[in-house]
């Protein structure tokens, strides 16, 4: 379990580390935590040519507030997030979220960006993007552009980035303070990515669901923002029937995987349930929180 | 106390003392020292080529460009070490057996994914690893079962053709007339319960370095094993090597679990490459060699039936196994180490006339499997006890009650089982009793009920069981063969400066055997604990050694410990009595000082070492004797080691996850040498046996290929799936061996799935499923609710 050779360098700046990746000609790969990428290429399952090691990069580890949006840069670890104040202001959903990755010496070292990057359909960070309508800063030696998460997740660890594109942060929605929310994930130990996750925000507005957002993760070959679901909840109350509704949808279009830990069949039974509790859980804290303003 | 104060007996003594493992300070502070971590100057590395074939015969090898990679030295197959090596049989007298020969490498077919076939060696790990890609093997696939109920069948394809079968274990037991009394039995519960496949997980993956001193023409090993003494015999044959020229060291080594008890491969590959090129040699197992190469465990089918009275008596039991046991028979334990005890422990701790066990134990292409903490008794206990509460419930009994009238009684020992095991004398009821005491067993029933109204999913469970430990040699540990498990050797010596060492060929990997010894040998001695060095894990300390196994260190090492202890002791006293002019009968030694009845006069264990060694003439010629003793102890019978647990779980109704909530074991280990270490013991068993209940599971596909070939997908319990573990320590009469120990370093192992499996089992009983096949994973429980679900609502309408 040891990698192919290959060449490292320590990029000083965002143009070196785009530099670097271009002159690879697409062999080349970006080392942020390297929690993803190092056991790949010790298996060999990757073998880049070069890695390009962005941690010594000034200025990319901070969370910053702009306007309703958060912007985390791409050395960000996992526990800056999940201790963030901002966060714990702003984006509860995603501290709650970040509970559930991993262990500390992972978190310690494992990038938002990077987890964003891998694309991995049971990870956490990927479906909170795609959720918080989240946008991505890719740099490359042609400059500057924005992904939409919609559009970034293409398959299972395979998202929209060129091979010489740098993500240098990425740009989420925060949750207004009458916004209640609910994540609810199930993972054989604490710490393992999901057999399947749901995550989703509401407010309530005359007695009934408004502003819906929904994701589902695990169960598919992405993370899935699903805007069906989220119209049959929009503009009603949520209650046990609805619930029912929901259960009911994504039983019909959820098409899962088998592997070693869970059936595609046991998958959508649980996509069900964990869409259940979380929508309640949103429901409950909409209505705590009703009312609530920015002041 | 003054010196003259001869209460010998309210001296504090240090066996039943908390004292901190001398071992920890080197190894918290990182400088334990592993295999890996040395490094002799011009050492080699080798690299694996596996099979990536369940059953294939090798057409061909071609190296292609692996020796232009910079650093290769050497790319060795089968066929090239032939003359080198003799291979291991791990021979046995049970009828119909067939020992597999164990080689270095693959020679003309492949018989497992992993299997190793060609070896690179080379001056790094990255060569020798960029040289495999370069390697390609032509085989010719062969055909394979490698499900054991397919393997066992007559028109199987043979994976060793020499055996003329796959099943090259059979045995039985029996007693009493098993099918009349089901016969005329009013109550019969039965099941079909399946232990899937495990793996140890050392933290410390399996290491081997093996020097080669031209000068003498002599081996060292330094292997990462549990029982260096049985490599040094068995390597000493393969090798062609005498002791004297060949030496197996076990460092210090990160955790076995069993499954570094056996001989590998690569331990004999090491030392043939050691001796060809004359240079150092070290193969280090990767994570993913791990799981693919070291010995794994249980996998048995066990049907099995039990039989009971409407008054919740045992009358009869029958159960027809098959155990898979891999590729291999594995050396020395074969393959009938965990398959013959799952039938032999399978009565457990129970009175029982009528038995019928069997079992066949069948090749498949897999890993061999070997001895695993517990060996056969996880997987008996498991069987038995669901089969005690499926009767308890079918009777309408409570489980504690129905296992109250059928444990051993304390006037019944020592008790014969039906399979023949003695049960000396152990707290069997105690056990039971203690373990619900602690959790207030009817309050804990209450909480389940009311837990239940408001619609959760809990259950309680509880596994009793009693192992066999310490075992001497009138029983070989594994049966028929060719090695001694029966006995070990201490050898104490005090050195002229007056410091003690204390020379065992048994291993500690994790036991924390350097400070229980010491302490036994403090008590015995009169020394103070840190004037000790005990040293272990080194073939040429004493002539022979098998090792720490099969919970024998504390009982055998204890034993001989204290023999030589006693030895040294009086040598001591002989020596004072004439320095001081005192009669032998009025001197006592404690804390290191010789002290007499009759005078404030004191000696020092150091002055008294010196008198001997170093003032020449000080003691007659005549009189004058080393202050060493070897001793060696044959506990010659076995001692009961017994426990019950008890368990309450939680399985949501939705995800179908088990949450443990309550969780306690009480054990009978006899005299207990240092109660932290025996909960450290506990405590990891208990984590290893979740981890068996609920989690771990080695996965070969129909392609026999495993899935299950990374940490993420072989699943050992973290802290979080571990709950708090309360202990109740159960000093009964003690065993009748020196010392009053029983082994208990497997015990947790054993329990813990049996009461987890219960309390699944209880917590779903209203739903009509309960657990056969472990680990019940949320899956598991998935496919059960739905397989009753369908039916039950086909018949509603
Ligand atoms: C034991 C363990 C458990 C884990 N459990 C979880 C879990 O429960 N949930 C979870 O979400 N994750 C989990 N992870 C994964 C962890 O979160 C990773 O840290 C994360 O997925 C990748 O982030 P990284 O910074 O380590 O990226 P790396 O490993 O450094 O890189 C991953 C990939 O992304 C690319 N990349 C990284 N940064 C950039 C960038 N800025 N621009 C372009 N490409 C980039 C790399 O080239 C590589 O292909 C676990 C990991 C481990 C080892």
């Amino acid at each position: 379990m040891k990698p192919a050779p290959f060449d490292y360098l320590a990029a000083k700046s965002i143009s070196e580390a785009v530099e670097a990746l271009a002159a690879s000609g697409g062999d080349g790969k970006i080392i942020a935590g390297g929690q993803s990428l190092m056991p790949m290429i010790n298996f060999r399952l990757v073998k880049p040519t070069i890695l390009v090691d962005i941690n010594r990069i000034g200025g990319l580890d901070r969370i910053e507030k702009h306007d309703d949006r958060l912007r985390i840069g791409a050395t960000v670890r996992h526990h800056m997030t999940a201790t963030d104040v901002l966060v714990f202001e702003h984006l509860p959903i995603l501290q709650d979220a970040m509970h559930h990755v991993a262990h500390l010496t992972v978190r310690n070292r494992g990038t938002f960006c990077g987890s964003v990057c891998h694309a991995d359909p049971a990870a956490e960070m990927p479906m909170m993007t795609l959720l918080l309508n989240g946008t991505i800063t890719a740099w490359s030696v042609r400059g500057e552009r924005q992904i939409a998460a919609s559009d970034f997740f293409l398959g299972s660890l395979v998202n929209a980035l060129e091979p010489d594109e740098f993500v240098t942060s990425i740009e989420i929605d925060t949750l207004k303070p009458d916004t209640g929310w609910g994540f609810e994930e199930f993972s054989r130990r604490q710490g393992d990515f999901a057999l399947a996750c749901a995550a989703t925000t509401l407010r309530i507005e005359d007695g009934v669901a408004r502003s819906v957002r929904f994701a589902l993760m695990g169960v598919g070959e992405t993370p899935l923002r699903l805007a069906a679901i989220e119209e049959i909840i929009d503009g009603k109350t949520v209650s046990e029937s609805l619930l029912d509704q929901v259960s009911e949808a994504l039983n019909d279009f959820l098409q899962p995987n088998t592997d070693l830990h869970a059936s595609a069949d046991y998958r959508r039974h649980l996509a069900g349930a964990l869409a259940r509790r979380a929508l309640r859980d949103a429901w409950k804290r909409a209505d705590l929180r009703k009312g609530k303003t920015d002041d | 106390m003054s010196h003259n104060d001869h209460s010998v007996e309210l001296r504090p003594k240090l066996v039943g003392e908390r004292v901190k493992r001398t071992e920890d300070p080197r190894f918290l502070t990182g400088v334990g020292r592993y295999v890996d971590d040395m490094s002799p100057a011009g050492m080699l590395h080798v690299a694996l080529r596996r099979s990536d074939q369940p059953h294939a015969r090798i057409i061909g090898i071609d190296v292609g460009e692996a020796f232009s990679v910079p650093g290769v030295v050497a790319i060795y197959d089968a066929s090239d070490l032939d003359k080198d090596v003799k291979p291991a049989i791990p021979t046995s007298r049970m009828p119909g057996y067939y020992a597999t020969p164990i080689w270095p490498l693959a020679r003309g077919k492949v018989r497992y994914v992993g299997e190793p076939v060609v070896a690179i060696v080379a001056e790094s790990r990255y060569a020798a690893e960029d040289a495999l890609e370069h390697i390609n093997i032509e085989y010719e696939p062969l055909p394979f079962a490698i499900r054991q109920v397919d393997a066992v069948k007559d028109d199987a394809p043979l994976l060793h053709e020499e055996a003329g079968t796959n099943t090259i274990i059979r045995r039985e037991f029996k007693r009493g007339d098993v099918d009349t009394a089901f016969e005329n039995a009013p109550v019969t519960v039965k099941g079909r319960f399946r232990m899937t496949r495990k793996t140890a997980v050392a933290m410390e993956n399996r290491s081997y370095l093996a020097e080669w001193d031209q000068r003498k023409q002599s081996l060292t090993l330094h292997t990462s094993s549990g029982s260096p003494g049985i490599i040094r015999d068995v390597l000493s044959g393969c090798l062609d090597l005498p002791g004297t020229r060949l030496r197996v060291i076990a460092p210090d080594v990160g955790g076995s679990f069993g499954a570094k008890g056996s001989l590998y491969s690569e331990e004999m590959l090491v030392c043939i490459l050691a001796r060809k090129l004359a240079r150092p040699v070290k193969y280090v197992s990767d994570r993913l060699e791990d799981l693919s190469g070291t010995s794994q465990a249980f996998d048995e089918l066990i049907e099995a039936e039990l039989a009971v009275t409407q008054d919740g008596t045992l009358i009869g039991l029958r159960a027809d196994v098959i155990g898979d046991v891999g590729a291999y028979s594995i050396y020395p334990w074969t393959a009938a180490l965990e398959t013959v005890q799952v039938v032999s422990f399978l009565p457990g701790p129970y009175r029982m006339e009528h038995y019928r066990g069997r079992i066949r134990g069948v090749l498949t292409p897999k890993p061999p499997t070997g001895p695993y903490r517990g060996v056969g008794r996880p997987s008996s206990t498991f069987a038995m006890e669901r089969l005690i509460e499926m009767a308890a419930r079918k009777i309408g009994m409570d489980p504690v009650e129905f296992r109250r009238r059928n444990l051993v009684r304390a006037e019944e020992f020592p008790y014969r089982t039906a399979s023949g095991i003695i049960w000396d004398k152990s707290a069997f009821q105690e056990c039971l009793q203690g373990a619900c005491d602690f959790v207030d067993y009817p309050n804990l029933v209450r909480e389940r009920d009311a837990a239940r109204k408001a619609g959760r999913w809990v259950g309680i469970g509880l596994a009793s069981y009693a192992e066999l430990t310490g075992i001497g040699s009138r029983i070989s540990v594994a049966p028929g063969m060719p090695i001694n498990t029966g006995t070990e050797t201490s050898r104490i010596e005090i050195d002229a400066t007056g410091a003690i060492t204390a020379a065992f060929g048994l291993s500690s990997h994790g036991q924390g055997l350097e400070t229980t010894l010491a302490q036994v040998i403090v008590d015995e001695l009169g020394c103070k604990l840190e004037d000790i060095e005990v040293k272990h894990g080194d073939s040429s300390l004493v002539p022979m050694s098998s090792g720490t196994y099969a919970s024998r260190s504390a009982v055998l090492g204890g034993g001989a410990a204290t023999l030589a202890a006693r030895v040294v002791k009086a040598k001591v006293l002989r020596a004072a009595a004439y320095l001081m002019e005192q009669s032998i009968e009025d001197l006592d030694i404690y804390d290191g000082i010789i002290a007499s009845r009759n005078s404030n006069q004191t000696l020092t264990l150091k002055e008294v070492a010196s008198a001997v060694y170093t003032q020449m003439g000080r003691i007659p010629r005549d009189q004058r004797e080393d202050l060493t003793a070897s001793e060696t102890y044959d506990p010659y019978l076995g001692t009961a080691c017994s426990s019950t647990h008890l368990t309450m779980v939680e399985v949501d109704t939705e995800t179908y996850g088990v949450r443990i909530l309550r969780y306690v074991v009480a054990e009978d280990c006899g005299k207990i040498i240092n109660p932290m270490i025996v909960d450290g013991q506990v405590h990891g068993a208990v984590a290893q046996g979740i981890g068996a209940a609920l989690l771990e599971e080695i996965v070969h596909d129909d392609q026999g290929q495993v899935v299950t070939a990374s940490l993420a997908d072989y699943l050992v319990p973290v802290a979080t799936s571990v709950p708090n573990i309360g202990i109740v320590h159960i000093e009964a009469d003690l065993p009748n061996n020196v010392g009053g120990f029983r082994g208990m370093g497997e015990g947790g192992t054993i329990g813990a799935p049996a009461a987890v499996a219960n309390a699944v089992s209880d917590a779903l009983s209203h739903l009509g499923v309960s657990v056969e096949t472990l680990p019940v994973t949320p899956e598991r429980i998935f496919q059960m609710l739905r397989d009753t679900n369908t039916p039950r609502s086909a018949n509603s309408t």
